[in-house]
């Protein structure tokens, strides 16, 4: 993602300009996360020394063990995992069944169904708020995970089937008819020959679909407000007191909730990428 | 879809041999298309046409869940209230400003980091990471960390401010300074998937464009304005419709970094819907506020529509 491209060629040439702008690139992505940190590993005496240290003096674990004690942590770690996951795999599913659909057989009004998951991807789901909250609430299913597992569907089923779509189209159809004529059905076929050829999209839409339900706050924070049910964005902000801000111990859950999908990031950053920007639709 | 092999296919049967179970087993491309389509058509109709309807429904109605009463028509009452409600126009009013600062200033700010990311540089997973991080973290725990940034006594920003001489700043005292804090904070953390998107603009314009404006004597300056900046337009309106819509519904990085203070000076409008549907329980009111922030983002689609079909 940063080849020789003429657009910037030569205008910063100088090798030692060059590093100094990767530093500053580096900085500014990476200096939140590494200050939570630092933070996270100080004690409660050197965090209110002045002027502020930058670096840890004493580093020491006690953050992490009272994150996971002053609040049920790894069962917010829990909820958010559940809910992610599952979340990612209904989205998968159903971005599979109808990519299919869209990608290869004829229908009617094929721009049609391109044009209405456009259009949801653009609408704004917080307006719903209110009518979801008493849907769920009519079906009982407030501090569930399903109440949060199906609106973070819709969330991400847009971008999902794009990618797919223009996965599904790259595959030769010959392949396929092969699979029918050896005695597949043609739903067989999608899953056994389709969706395998097509993993690195299907790979790249699940990454996505699993980070927009990770991040996803105000749904969670309105349906799910039982302790038991609360996921991490929510459970996070819980360690604030009405006038107390254990920060140290804060940071410390932040770098806990952190960790998981950078870890995903960085192991996938070149298909996240490619996913972003090929039918990548969310800010 | 006519293929050869699934002639081959349909005509191995014997004639006549076609029951109404083998239509199930191996149904028409027309019925299995919608077969495939349903689950994301239910799904849809469930979490959005069907709540659509409800929504614009309650916004008609007197329906506060604390009042224990059973809904009863309100024809535009809400609408009316929401125009004598101060708390409406300023949430709505922050909201707007918000977006106005921060679309805008996410895209400068992503132009740069692109261009910057566009530099050939041996290793590439560094400014690759630098950028996707910033976009994988949760907006609500931006938020937080922003916060901890501009906490006045122990904030890394009025550390550094200190060091350069400047004299500490109580950022979330004040109505104006928190605005501040918390433009910035969602412009970096909305930049970086900007700059992505622009990144993979600026990848696709062919070298020979610029080799022949250089011929011309056109400059860098005049490079970017004339090549590269026309070039990147579609991209960049389709990143700037879902980063002015998302700006629309802005909750996670107030709520996280003021709760809305000082007062409701720094409060959304999804703040403030949030409020009345779950704390106060309003959900007729909170309806109405909801059909207004519906009507602001479609409003902003249909504008950027007409821009990319009047100027192709």
């Amino acid at each position: 993602m940063t080849s020789d491209s003429p657009a910037t060629r030569s205008i910063f040439s100088g090798r030692p300009l060059r590093i100094l702008i990767g530093f500053i690139l580096v900085v500014n992505g990476m200096f939140p996360a590494l200050w939570i940190l630092f933070t996270s590993l100080k004690t409660e005496a050197e965090l209110t020394v002045k002027p502020i240290t930058w670096l840890p003096h004493a580093p020491t674990i006690a953050n992490y063990l009272r994150a996971f004690t002053d609040q049920p942590l790894l069962l917010f770690l829990f909820n958010s995992f559940m809910v992610a996951i599952l979340s990612t795999a209904l989205t998968l599913f159903i971005s599979v069944l109808a990519a299919y659909a869209i990608a290869r057989l004829q229908i009617r009004g094929r721009d049609l169904v391109l044009s209405a998951i456009i259009a949801v991807s653009t609408f704004p789901l917080v307006t719903l708020l209110v009518p979801l909250f008493e849907i769920m609430r009519a079906l009982g299913l407030l501090n569930t995970w399903v109440a949060l597992i199906l609106p973070y569907t819709v969330l991400s089923l847009p971008v999902c089937t794009l990618i797919l779509v223009s996965f599904f189209e790259g595959i030769p159809r010959d392949l396929e008819n092969s699979a029918m004529i050896d005695g597949c059905t043609r739903i067989g076929a999608l899953f056994k020959v389709v969706v395998p050829l097509s993993a690195p999209g299907v790979f790249t839409a699940g990454i996505l679909a699993f980070v927009n339900a990770w991040d996803e706050f105000l749904l969670a924070l309105s349906f799910n407000s039982s302790p038991t049910l609360r996921t991490l964005p929510v459970g996070i902000t819980l360690y604030q007191g009405e006038f107390a801000f254990p920060w140290p111990v804060i940071s410390a859950a932040l770098v806990v909730g952190i960790v998981p999908v950078a870890i995903l990031i960085v192991i996938f950053q070149e298909r996240v990428v490619s996913g972003l920007t090929s039918g990548g639709i969310k800010g | 879809m006519a293929t050869a092999s699934e002639t081959t296919l349909v005509s191995a049967p014997a004639e006549g041999a076609t029951k109404w179970w083998t239509r199930f087993l191996d149904p028409s491309e027309r019925t299995l298309a919608v077969l495939l389509l349903l689950p994301a058509a239910f799904l849809l109709a469930l979490i959005i046409v069907y709540p659509v309807g409800r929504l614009v429904w309650t916004s008609f109605q007197n329906l506060s869940l604390t009042s224990g009463l059973p809904a009863t028509f309100a024809g535009l009452e809400n609408y009316a209230l929401m125009l004598d409600d101060p708390v409406f126009w300023e949430t709505t009013w922050n909201t707007i400003l918000i977006t106005l600062i921060t679309v805008p200033g996410a895209l400068v700010v992503g132009m740069i980091l692109a261009l910057m990311a566009n530099l050939p540089f041996e290793t590439k997973w560094p400014t690759r990471l630098s950028l996707l991080i910033p976009w994988a973290l949760p907006l609500s725990f931006a938020g937080l960390i922003f916060a901890w940034f501009f906490h006045s006594e122990y904030g890394v920003v009025n550390d550094v401010l200190r060091r350069l001489g400047f004299e500490g700043v109580i950022w979330f005292n004040s109505a104006n300074w928190a605005f501040a804090a918390i433009c910035l904070t969602i412009v970096w953390k909305t930049s970086s998937f900007m700059a992505l998107i622009i990144l993979a603009g600026l990848q696709t314009i062919p070298r020979s464009l610029y080799e022949a404006a250089e011929v011309d004597g056109a400059g860098r300056i005049r490079q970017f304005f004339e090549i590269t900046l026309p070039l990147l337009k579609p991209a960049i309106v389709v990143a700037l419709i879902f980063r002015t819509i998302t700006a629309l519904q802005t909750f996670d990085i107030p709520y996280t970094m003021t709760r809305g203070g000082p007062g409701t000076s720094t409060a959304t409008l999804a703040m403030y819907i949030h409020q009345n549907t779950v704390d106060f329980l309003d959900l007729g009111y909170g309806s109405a506020l909801a059909v207004v922030m519906f009507l602001l983002s479609m409003g902003v689609t249909v504008v950027y529509l007409r821009m990319i079909r009047a100027k192709g």
